[in-house]
């Protein structure tokens, strides 16, 4: 219990700090478990206190995800939001898988990394357009929607990953069918779902947390793992009122999740058998495989690489997704890798988040410059 | 009114968009995000870079008064409402800080409605507001006053009721 306690108030103070100082808070919540855990003297160990909160951390995170996903978010322009997701999709896992392959991990082991490598940080991104002011600018528009994208390729990728030995056919129907119970349930019962949604008691929370409880509890009977139950009862409820239910969600994914990541910190060990120049050459590829997949979405729809420049800005960081991937599936070695990539792509993308503009305008004056030069020659 | 196009757009996981473009050229977007802060970003005609402004909700609904014509000044404000439906009926409501001139005296000795054809519909006093004040109301120091009327009795009421 106190390990929980000293977890919550470290985070409280850290949540302070970045807030203030508006700079993501995932990775210093990260290192602070880093810092107190195995690496730095063992103040902060995992218990079952803090294995259930965790949990609850990575199932609300899905839970959101779920809701995120309203049906009547098809967008309009399909054919933009679909070219810069397969040019994202595909420059970085590939990418992300060959650089793993290469430096030594297992075939399985290299498909997580590559994923996790892969999934940009959606609250980062987000919260990045937002404080930087960049709502406007064309490229968030592209920005946002890969984002949807990207999510809906994690929960496939989780689909196929978590089916375990099992028949990939078989387990994919039983997701569905799942689906369709929970897509039934909340169409028939909408109205009461509503009705409860609307109360201002204690019910509508209640409901909210013991719904998502109940449905991952179902996982055990199922064979369904609790990821998929949660994020397809999210998919369900999307169709009812996902405002509500975001909104009464909303304390417990937060505390829940940084919970999350603190004790996800303290599994990380960097100090036993950590090869710095894997997880370094990981942790720069991500920075970079980013600007490639970027610059080419730019070119493709913007027409310009300096857009592309904008999308990779906003896109750089590693955060929430990798590391639920990295806890659900990866060895100590490949949460360590995750770790230290989530940790550096964050930063460096919050920082580049914020000078993008700087740095557009200083390409663009050198290109003139150089322009220039050339004319008077 | 082609160029006055208001486009709506829901941004997954931001909020909501609108954005129009006005006959000059210029462009206009103002985004709801989740966070519960508004951003409004104006886009000079072949200017590359937008500038911002992020406002809590009630300083959006400022603006917005502000932008709807209404009279105001530095503490006080008012809000402006047309009824196209009604022959363009604009019913304006405007809140007023007592001046010296109405304290102790009532809505009665005034004569406020009388004179100026405004009506005094709520004060607020002490982090109370007090909605429909009788005739017998006594003002005083530090009242704050919501009228309604139509814009010059509004006026009327400024220059004849708060005279310093």
């Amino acid at each position: 219990m106190e390990s929980l306690v000293l977890a919550l108030f470290i985070c409280l103070v850290l949540a302070l700090i970045t807030k203030y100082l508006s700079i993501p808070a995932i990775p210093f919540y990260i290192l602070a478990g880093v810092l107190l855990g195995k690496a730095g003297g063992g103040m902060l160990t995992t218990n079952e206190v803090s294995y259930f909160f965790s949990e609850m951390g990575l199932i609300f995170l899905l839970f959101f995800m779920g809701l995120g996903l309203k049906p009547e978010r098809i967008a309009s322009n399909r054919v933009a939001v679909l070219t810069s997701g397969i040019i994202d999709l595909n420059i970085n896992m590939i990418i992300g898988f060959m650089a793993a392959y290469l430096l030594g991990f297992s075939l399985m082991e290299s498909l997580i990394i590559a994923s996790a490598f892969y999934i940009s940080s959606t609250a980062m991104a987000l919260t990045s357009l937002i404080e930087n002011r960049k709502l406007m600018l064309r490229e968030s528009d592209t920005v946002i929607w890969l984002m949807v994208f990207e999510d809906l390729v994690l929960i496939i990728f989780l689909a196929i990953i978590s089916a375990g030995n099992q028949n990939l056919v078989f387990f994919l129907i039983k997701i569905l069918a799942v689906l369709g119970v929970l897509y039934a349930l909340a169409h028939y019962g909408k109205e009461f779902l509503i009705s409860i949604l609307d109360r201002d008691d204690e019910l509508p929370i209640l409901f909210t947390f013991a719904a998502v409880l109940i449905t991952a509890s179902f996982s055990l009977y199922l064979g369904v793992p609790e990821t998929m139950m949660v994020i397809a009862l999210g998919v369900a409820f999307a169709t009812t009122d996902p405002d509500a239910f975001e909104q009464h969600a909303r304390p417990f994914k937060d505390v829940f999740l940084v919970v999350f990541f603190v004790f996800f910190g303290v599994t990380v060990d960097f100090s036993g058998g950590a090869n710095w120049f894997v997880i370094g050459a990981i942790s720069l590829l991500a920075v970079v495989s980013k600007l490639i997949s970027g610059l080419l979405t730019g070119i493709f729809i913007h027409g310009s690489a300096l857009s592309g420049l904008e999308i990779w800005a906003n896109t750089i960081a590693r955060g929430e997704f990798s590391i639920a991937l990295a806890v659900i599936y990866g060895s100590p070695v490949v949460g360590t890798t995750i770790a230290a990539m989530v940790i550096v792509t964050s930063i460096v993308g919050s920082f580049i988040a914020k000078y993008s503009g700087i740095l557009r305008r200083g390409i663009v004056n050198h290109g003139r410059h150089r322009a220039l030069m050339r004319r008077s020659h | 009114m082609s160029a006055m196009a208001l486009r709506s757009l829901n941004l997954p996981g931001v909020g909501t968009k609108y954005e129009f473009e006005t006959d000059k050229g210029d462009t206009v977007a103002i985004f709801f995000t989740k966070t519960g802060s508004i951003q409004m970003y104006t886009l000079q005609k072949n200017c590359h870079t937008p500038s911002a402004a992020e406002m809590s909700p009630v300083e959006a609904r400022r603006l917005g008064n502000i932008l709807t014509g209404a009279i105001i000044e530095a503490d006080q404000e008012s809000v402006e409402i047309a009824f196209s439906a009604l022959a363009d009926l604009r019913i304006t409501i405007h809140t007023f800080f007592v001046t010296s001139a109405v304290v102790g005296k009532t809505i009665e000795d005034l004569q406020i409605r009388a004179k100026t054809g405004a009506t005094v519909i709520a004060v607020y006093r002490h982090d109370r507001n007090i909605i429909n004040p009788p005739p017998t109301f006594v003002f005083e120091k530090g009242d704050a006053a919501l009228v309604i009327g139509e814009s010059d009795q509004i006026k009327k009421f400024e220059r004849e009721i708060m005279v310093n």
